[in-house]
């Protein structure tokens, strides 16, 4: 039961914190063109930073913690699907950091702009997101 | 840069220098005193505890560098060598000197 409770916990978790890493991924690139004035991208700049604070960057330790606690519970340390989802979550989360602080940046410099690849980067996330819902699920190897 | 960017910058440093120390600390318990004990004395559960305890931190390290340098403000020689030096063993160290510097640097300019 408790092993239950920790992958509703889990899964909670990642759902909050993909959710956020792509309102970052979007603040990040589009914030310029969703507002034309400069205090409308300042504002939504801002509140996707707090938000990123406040609640993505725990939902992502939280994900962490969980999941490396149910892998060490369920034995799947070994299983060669977890290490790549793991590959998957690491690369993941260092695009959330470079977006955070791509974020942090054109919060305090208006004329600053994003790196043009992060223009790719939701869909680097959905495409991540597809694979690790593929593995757990499917589990292929 | 404004008042609220460098609070801003001097807090994201202050917490980059700590996490480093705390990386760097954790490897020299992981290899100076859990691996000895796995290996002379006999007790394995050195490194099951303290293994995964310096995974963290190094994971934590990694993501506040790759934030704090996409934050920019940082040259490409300053970047290189913050991640070649978070790389290598005790590099941490190094970087923390590196991170000091510029805390020192903005601490004058406030």
């Amino acid at each position: 039961m408790d092993y239950l409770w920790l992958k509703a916990l889990h899964v909670t978790a990642v759902l909050v914190w993909m959710s956020g890493l792509l309102a970052v991924a979007l603040g990040a690139t589009s914030a310029a063109k969703v507002s034309s004035s400069a205090e409308g991208r300042s504002a939504l700049i801002e509140r996707t930073l707090r938000w990123d604070q406040r609640v993505t960057l725990p939902a992502m330790l939280l994900a962490w913690g969980a999941g490396g606690t149910l892998a060490t519970l369920g034995g799947w340390f070994h299983s060669p699907w977890l290490i790549v989802k793991i590959g998957i979550v690491g690369l993941l989360s260092a695009l959330h950091a470079i977006l955070s602080g791509t974020l942090r940046r054109l919060a305090y410099a208006d004329a600053a702009s994003p790196p043009s690849w992060l223009v790719h980067a939701r869909l680097l996330i959905v495409a991540g997101v597809t694979a690790i819902v593929v593995l757990v699920v499917v589990k292929p190897f | 840069m404004s008042g609220e960017q460098r609070a801003e910058e001097l807090s994201l440093l202050r917490r980059m220098r700590a996490i480093s120390l705390i990386e760097g600390t954790t490897l020299l318990l992981l290899v100076l005193v859990a691996v000895p004990l796995k290996h002379v004395a006999g007790l394995p559960m050195a490194t099951r505890i303290m293994g995964p305890i310096h995974g963290l931190a190094f994971l934590t390290y990694v993501w506040m560098l790759l934030q704090l340098v996409s934050g920019g403000g940082w040259s490409r020689a300053e970047t290189a060598r913050l991640v070649i030096a978070a790389l290598i063993p005790c590099g941490t160290f190094i970087n923390e000197r590196a991170l000091a510097r510029r805390q020192a640097l903005l601490d004058i300019a406030c």
